[in-house]
């Protein structure tokens, strides 16, 4: 089955930026039911680019995944509801296989964008293909081949576990022996094994949340929209749906993470936004982002104890001060140890720079509600 | 308290092998498939929830029709004992009832705390699968009940008709009218509490004074044509049609209600469904 988008396009390799626009005409099938023929579609296409441009390099698993066909393509996506512009012009680029995920204080659009992108949720302007598909307008093609997570968890709190991975399967036109096999397999990959019968209410937070991810998995779905998925979890949980994700990620499967834990984005994604009021304001891989905005360490200390110690700063040093708390950002990390031992500063410590400090640099450190 | 053995590391899952694509879902299995989750969800309280709507129109039917129609010697519509002529009012008025609940209480609560639509509206589901589902629920219902408190009736000696072998069909109709109207009302309320008003001051005038207590001839003149533009009329008169004949009916082109109920049950769902696709905004 014809399920991947065929694209003819005209690449131009030194264009430095991740859009090219279509030369000629754009074809591609799926599942023989739909075609199209569309002239001249600005398209965010990656073909012509170099194959690590969105790659964490160390990563091995994704030697052999397709990186010239994308799965998510947004251009100057606009939201806005009543007076409030939730997303002002956002344009971004989820190659297929990957993962990215999208970083913002509360209220910077990510629940928008991810809405919009898994076809929930109708943009007011701009170009946005989802796996090849325009998502309002075929938003039964498209959401079918999504599995969503969403931050409510919702079930039907009267019926067991089964009964609601069901359900679930029959919205997708699923249902069957091999369906409720394939409900078996997803309970034990989530470890939820066995628990068939539990009424929904007696499932613990954290297995509420993995039952979520075995849900949507129900679909085999091609991109997989996670929106907040570990707010509230203990670490452990944490861990575990992190182990689950990295193995989804690893068999090839997108996904748009969207979370206001550093930690996470740092840990799970190869590509990172940063939202904020509706913009995407920085994007980069982690570690791009962190060399682009900040020097590679950071010294963070306690202004209180020594203020007077910013009056002689380091040459070339980057200073900010928030609250009570002084960092000192400087590439070198020896001249920081130096300067905190010079001045005797207990409370100092110094660290690489972190994708935190980046999202707070870019972000602000003062709350915006 | 720390634990006396290391904790197990976290263990790396395997994932299953995809299954072979399948085409997305079309219009009929999407919108049975809403349909056949209230299905489920209701029937597992079947017996709790089926109660107050079987058993309050049959209260009502021997506290005034046997009760109160003793006292009555008058004949109505062309040679009704009372109970007989108040039968045609009380399987209206059920199938009314079982679907504006489910249509206003029911789909706000999906709405607006259980968020059910919110997690429908995830899967390949759209807006107007998810009530167009609930409008053939509440049709389903409608169809149930009304069938529920004919059998009682029957039961009594209050059917005089073979039509009656109808009243399902004529419950569903009646039902989906009425949830379009309640989805209509929904679409507009924000509090749950705001639904007193649509059930005392809507609902109720419209089953009293439509022909259930007592024909719509003896109100007065003005109110006499309001009664009978209403819908409830037409709703009472098609099921009189089905129980008594069509010798009892009230007005003599009452023949042509069941069309009428057809016709508002179309718009209203139309309308109801279009109304709640907005409420459950984009």
């Amino acid at each position: 089955m014809a399920k991947a988008a065929q694209f003819k396009i005209r690449a131009n390799p030194s264009l430095k930026s991740s859009r090219l626009v279509l030369d000629g005409q754009c074809n591609f099938k799926w599942n023989q039911r739909h075609s199209w023929s569309c002239d001249s579609i600005a398209s965010n296409l990656l073909e012509g680019l170099p194959s690590d441009h969105f790659m964490k390099p160390q990563d091995d698993t994704l030697r052999g995944t397709d990186t010239a066909s994308v799965a998510v393509s947004c251009t100057q996506v606009v939201k806005r509801f009543g007076a409030l512009t939730a997303l002002d012009g956002v344009s971004l680029t989820i190659p297929r296989g990957t993962c990215y995920a999208l970083l913002g204080p509360n209220g910077a659009g990510k629940t928008t964008l991810a809405r919009i992108i898994s076809a929930i949720s109708r943009p007011d302007a701009g170009h946005l293909e989802v796996l090849g598909l325009d998502p309002w307008h075929l938003q039964t093609e498209v959401k079918s081949r999504i599995g969503n997570v969403m931050q409510d968890e919702v079930f039907d709190e009267d019926l067991n576990v089964q009964r609601n991975l069901e359900i679930h399967g029959l919205f997708f036109g699923l249902s069957g022996t091999a369906f409720r096999e394939k409900i078996r397999a997803m309970l034990a990959f989530v470890q939820l094994d066995g628990r068939e019968k539990m009424p929904i209410q007696a499932l613990s937070g954290g297995m509420r949340r993995r039952l979520m991810i075995a849900r949507a998995l129900l679909n085999d779905p091609d991109l997989l929209v996670l929106d907040e998925p570990t707010t509230g979890l203990d670490p452990q949980v944490r861990h575990s749906l992190w182990a689950a994700l990295r193995t989804l990620r690893n068999h090839g499967i997108t996904v748009l993470l969207t979370t206001h834990y550093i930690e996470e984005a740092a840990h799970l994604a190869q590509r990172v936004g940063i939202l904020h009021k509706g913009k995407l304001i920085a994007e980069d891989t982690p570690e791009g982002l962190i060399g682009t905005h900040l020097p590679a360490h950071v010294c963070e200390f306690d202004l209180q104890e020594k203020l007077a110690a910013l009056d002689h700063p380091l040459p070339g040093a980057v200073i900010e001060k928030h609250g009570d708390r002084g960092f000192l950002f400087l590439n070198a990390a020896e001249v920081l140890q130096r300067w905190v031992s010079e001045h005797g500063l207990r409370s100092a410590q110094v660290r690489h720079a972190s994708l935190e400090d980046v999202f707070l640099k870019l972000t602000g450190r003062t709350l915006e509600e | 308290m720390f634990p006396a053995s290391p904790p197990a590391p976290i263990k790396v899952p395997t994932l299953p092998p995809r299954s072979a694509p399948t085409q997305p879902p079309g219009l009929a299995r999407r919108v049975s498939a809403v349909w056949y989750r209230h299905f489920l969800v209701y029937s597992k309280y079947f017996m709790a929830n089926a109660t107050p709507a079987v058993l309050e129109p049959i209260l009502l039917m021997l506290a005034v029709g046997l009760g109160v129609g003793r006292y009555i010697d008058r004949q109505f519509n062309n040679g009704l004992d009372y109970p007989s002529f108040m039968a045609a009012g009380i399987l209206g008025s059920t199938s009314l009832y079982t679907a504006a609940f489910e249509a206003s209480y029911g789909t706000f609560i999906r709405y607006m705390y259980q968020k059910t639509y919110a997690g429908m509206i995830a899967t390949p589901l759209t807006r107007r699968d998810i009530f167009l589902g609930e409008l053939l629920w509440c049709g389903t219902k409608g169809a149930l009940f009304s069938s529920m408190v004919g059998v009682v009736l029957c039961a009594c000696g209050l059917v005089h008709s073979p039509w009656a072998v109808l009243i399902p069909l004529a419950g569903f109709v009646t039902a989906c009218a009425f949830a379009g109207m309640s989805f209509v009302v929904t679409s507009f309320v924000s509090s749950i509490n705001h639904f007193q008003y649509f059930f005392t001051a809507v609902l109720t005038p419209l089953t009293f004074f439509s022909g259930m207590m007592f024909p719509v001839q003896d109100l007065p003149q003005g109110l006499k044509y309001v009664a009978i533009a209403l819908p409830m009329f037409h709703v009472n008169e098609t099921f009189r049609l089905l129980v008594s004949g069509p010798q009892h009916l009230s007005v003599p082109w009452a023949w042509a209600c069941p069309f009428v109920l057809c016709v508002l049950a179309v718009t209203l769902g139309i309308a109801g469904v279009l109304r709640m696709e907005g409420k459950l905004n984009a």
